[in-house]
């Protein structure tokens, strides 16, 4: 106890230290999860699992599958496959099951009867209508943890509504919030409607995995999408006692001030904002403008966040930021300790050697695929670190392995379920097939034995 | 959970039929019995106690709040003077003295009050923690190691403790030393990660076409919550082996670490994407468009929900000049906002209510359709929030708690997400009077005499 002589970076360094990643246990091994669901709101609920060790099986219609294998931007491939797709779908398993065969839908409960979690993200009660939904598969797997990734929760006038990233942020209110005061108003971009619902739902399936470990029960989880952004809402408490409506306020943080996004000399822009007393003092030493503290306008927070008063301090910081470059900027902030961020972008992410010195973003060789840059663990875990092992492969990859591995099929069943259309494969679609310099029909996984005679 | 008598409108050709409609009605009356009475039902982890500090970081609050909805007995350690977090509020609108922030977050929590300066204080913390599964640091990186209540001494103390630290850039790389004396914002930590050079729109004079913040606390929240995932995470692990880690989120990369498109298209395209307005990088059209009433979202995502839209808004005249799937989503971006000209010329004409329900009455035609080639675009109207609140399915689904506090009164919060049979997350109290459970907890805990 005490001190220790060593620095404190130093002994987190080592303990974090992401070239010992691979030798670190995962907590989710063992732990097999069907993932029923597709584009980007259900896919990243099990994305979660998988990287934290999770063995994942992900449910496509052959020839079909998940429709973001086909969705990219400006219509990029890489190595004829969607990248965003291969960013969603780390760590999986492909399999391809026509769940509208009885025979596919059996494949399915079988599997969902050897699975601890099952993720599906259809319209609410189309996989009870399909009959793969919980009061089916409780039946067969009592244990088993079943979400469903809906836009508005399985009950309730609303639920057979549809619903997108966007369709959600519209009917939770939040569409309105992004923009400036009377102008246009902007949606949350890179599908925030998706990605953070998906996160929620990964939380309630790991508190109902530690449930699980305490008492032995599973349980079902109605995830609503428009829910999970209201929940990060302030206007209805806001509503609730100033009787108000809460607008949208462009760049300004209408609860710290000052606060924006401001324009340097070098033609960057920076976030400031300060949240607390000490961080004004901290701001106003580096602006040299110490005697505003003592303005009565701005001396005490609450009278500091008053509507005239706050656009007063914003502007004095704006013209200041608008002398100082980038780098002055941040300079000044760790020196006097005030909240300050550049305004990143995409190339300046990748490139950033901070996060791949974190682990968040990692350069490595796939199989498959070859060097990339891709996104692993969003948090880092000492002893027990996510990670990224494999990107995506094609549809029906894994049809072998997990049905003569799991389910215990010959390969004469399987190619009589091949036959009757039952279970199969990428149709030759840029977005579905390999990529084209891969040797496929040799591959140890995609003709898996199981020691039957090669 | 009673269903409304309307008939639901159904836009599924699999959700038609008799047999169909009796196995939904069977799943609705298991999800009556599964998902009422939340309040008499187990709690996931109510084994399990946090202790949090945090230093006006909403994403530590957040977090902490989070897994006492889940059953957690939660903590929060603030100094005699308070949490500045409590002043963090819209306009500095409060209730009885209190941000309106820090109310909607102070979920199931005790308050106590410790001088973490004083070896009282320090020592009175490490008894708390020795009995404690999980601390949230959300204060400058290295200050508690500094006082000698960081993870190397906690973790002497108590093998099993998981600890939770959530700063700007982390606790650990060169650069989480550098710039460790920076303190932590929601706003700082959307730029950091990239997100506001997404979001505006170029052509707009100064300031307009800056690039536009999240008008919700995004990084925070999406903080908040990987730390809650990481946490629960990390509890698992200690339940099967009694070990208990160190877990780090860093607000500056957390969102885009998730969300993961800004690494994709730098990594792809080697330069960053500049903004685009109104316009999605992967769909057209996606976004808000004005009517003759206010705004509607329009998506159609795939190619035959495009055309079906060209024929619920009476153009079919439009559909040859787009036969190529690629069209809609190409980098010509001149060429788009010919074909966005006149969409938004024919949206204008209507009223949303006028635009919605033909959608809705097409879209159930199409359902019917065995190909789905007739496809199946939205437009629904963009709400407000005050729009949400009369919305009849959000109270039937008690997505919205009224409080009621002694001292404050009445006041509204969303609920606890998601919605789960067996145990599930809840508001049990919302309270936050400084040093308001100083007995109960250094009672329970058997720290000092204050």
């Amino acid at each position: 106890m005490g001190k220790f002589s060593e620095d404190y970076f130093a002994f987190t360094g080592k303990i974090f230290d992401r070239s010992k990643t691979s030798e670190k246990p995962e907590v989710l091994k063992g732990v097999r999860v069907l993932d029923l669901a597709r584009v980007i709101y259900g896919p990243v609920v099990s994305k979660w699992l998988g990287l934290f060790g999770a063995e994942v099986i992900k449910v496509e219609e052959p020839e079909e599958g998940d429709q973001w294998r086909t969705g990219t931007y400006w219509a990029k491939y890489w190595k004829d496959s969607c990248p965003y797709f291969q960013s969603l779908n780390p760590n999986k398993c492909f399999i391809g099951i026509d769940l509208k065969k009885p025979r596919g839908k059996e494949l399915v409960l079988e599997l969902a009867k050897i699975s601890d979690v099952v993720v599906e993200s259809f319209r609410a009660g189309l996989v009870e209508a399909w009959g793969i939904g919980y009061t089916v598969i409780s039946q067969v797997n009592p244990k088993v943890i079943y979400i469903s990734c809906s836009g508005y929760g399985q009950w309730g006038p609303l639920r057979f509504f549809p619903s997108w990233d966007l369709i959600a942020q519209s009917m939770s209110g939040v569409a309105r919030l992004t923009g400036f005061p009377g102008k246009e108003t902007y949606k949350l971009q890179d599908y925030y409607g998706d990605f953070f619902p998906g996160l929620l739902g990964a939380m309630g399936v790991m508190a109902a995995l530690n449930y699980r470990e305490r008492t032995g029960k599973g349980q079902y989880i109605d995830m609503a999408q428009a829910e999970a952004l209201m929940r990060t809402m302030l206007n209805w408490t806001y509503m609730s006692v100033v009787g108000e409506d809460l607008e949208r306020t462009g760049n300004v943080d209408p609860s710290m001030v000052p606060s924006g996004i401001f324009k340097t000399a070098d033609g960057r822009f920076v976030a400031i904002a300060i949240a607390t007393d000490n961080q004004l003092s901290a701001l106003l030493k580096a602006m040299g403008r110490t005697e505003l503290a003592e303005d009565k306008r701005f001396r005490e927070t609450f009278e500091r966040l008053k509507a005239g008063n706050a656009e007063e301090l914003d502007k004095v910081v704006e013209e200041w930021v608008f002398t100082k470059t980038e780098a002055e900027l941040i300079e000044l902030a760790k020196r006097h300790g005030f909240p300050a961020a550049p305004v990143m972008d995409d190339w300046r992410l990748v490139n950033d050697n901070w996060r791949r010195e974190r682990g968040s973003v990692t350069e490595f060789e796939d199989e498959m695929y070859g060097k990339g840059i891709w996104v692993a663990s969003p948090v880092a875990l000492e002893k027990t670190p996510g990670r990224v092992k494999r990107l995506t492969k094609p549809i029906g990859y894994h049809n072998r392995y997990i049905l003569k591995r799991l389910l215990g099929l010959s390969e004469k069943e399987i190619k009589e379920l091949e036959k009757e259309g039952v279970i199969g494969y990428w149709s030759n679609r840029v977005g579905q097939r390999p990529p084209p310099y891969y040797d496929i029909e040799n591959d140890p996984i995609f003709n898996y034995r199981d020691g039957e005679k090669k | 959970m009673k269903e409304t008598s309307e008939k639901p409108l159904v836009f599924s050709k699999h959700l038609t039929g008799k047999a169909t409609l009796e196995h939904l009605t069977r799943f609705d009356k298991l999800l009556t019995e599964m998902m009422g009475s939340v309040e008499e039902k187990p709690e996931a982890i109510d084994d399990i106690t946090v202790v949090e500090v945090s230093q006006a970081n909403f994403a530590g609050i957040i977090a902490a709040g989070m897994l006492g909805e889940f059953g957690a007995e939660v903590i929060k350690v603030e100094p005699p003077e308070g949490d500045p977090a409590r002043k963090i509020t819209p306009y500095g609108q409060r209730l009885n003295g209190i941000g309106l922030p820090f109310l909607m977050e102070s979920r199931n929590k005790y308050h106590i009050t410790l001088d973490l300066n004083s070896a009282e204080g320090q020592d009175n913390f490490r008894k708390l923690v020795s009995k404690a599964d999980v601390v949230i640091d959300a204060v400058k990186p290295g200050l508690m190691d500094s006082l000698e209540i960081g993870y190397r001494q906690l973790s002497q103390l108590n093998p099993g403790l998981v600890y939770v630290a959530i700063s700007p850039y982390g606790h650990y790389t060169s650069k989480a030393k550098e710039l460790c004396n920076i303190p932590d914002t929601d706003l700082t930590a959307q730029a950091a990660s990239g997100y506001p050079s997404l979001t505006g729109n170029p052509e707009a004079p100064d300031p307009y076409n800056y690039p536009v913040k999240a008008g919700i606390w995004a990084a925070w929240y999406m903080s908040a919550a990987l730390a809650v995932a990481g946490t629960l995470t990390a509890l698992l692990h200690k339940r099967r082996t009694g070990e208990g880690q160190m877990v780090d989120v860093a607000t500056n990369d957390a969102t885009s670490a998730w969300q993961g498109f800004q690494i994709v298209w730098g990594f792809t395209m080697e330069k960053p994407r500049v903004r685009v307005g109104n316009f999605d990088w992967c769909l057209f059209p996606y976004g808000y468009y004005e009517a003759k009433d206010g705004y509607v979202t329009v998506a159609s995502v795939l190619d035959a929900d495009f055309r079906g839209l060209l024929k619920i808004l009476g153009r079919w005249d439009l559909e040859n000049d787009w036969r190529f799937l690629f069209d809609r989503i190409t980098d010509d971006v001149e060429k788009l906002k010919t074909l966005e000209a006149e969409l938004k010329k024919e949206l204008a004409k209507h009223a949303r209510k006028e635009l919605v329900s033909k959608t809705l009455s097409y879209s159930a035609k199409a359902a019917r359709d065995r190909l789905r080639s007739k496809g199946f675009p939205i437009i629904i109207e963009t709400r407000s929030p005050r729009e949400v609140l009369e919305e009849k399915h959000w109270q039937i689904r008690k997505t919205f708690l009224e409080m009621n506090l002694p001292v404050c009164g009445k006041f509204m919060i969303p609920a606890s997400v998601p919605k789960m049979s067996e145990s599930p997350p809840r508001v049990k109290w919302i309270k936050c009077g400084l040093g308001e459970d100083n007995e109960y907890v250094y009672k329970k805990y058997g720290l000092g005499e204050k």
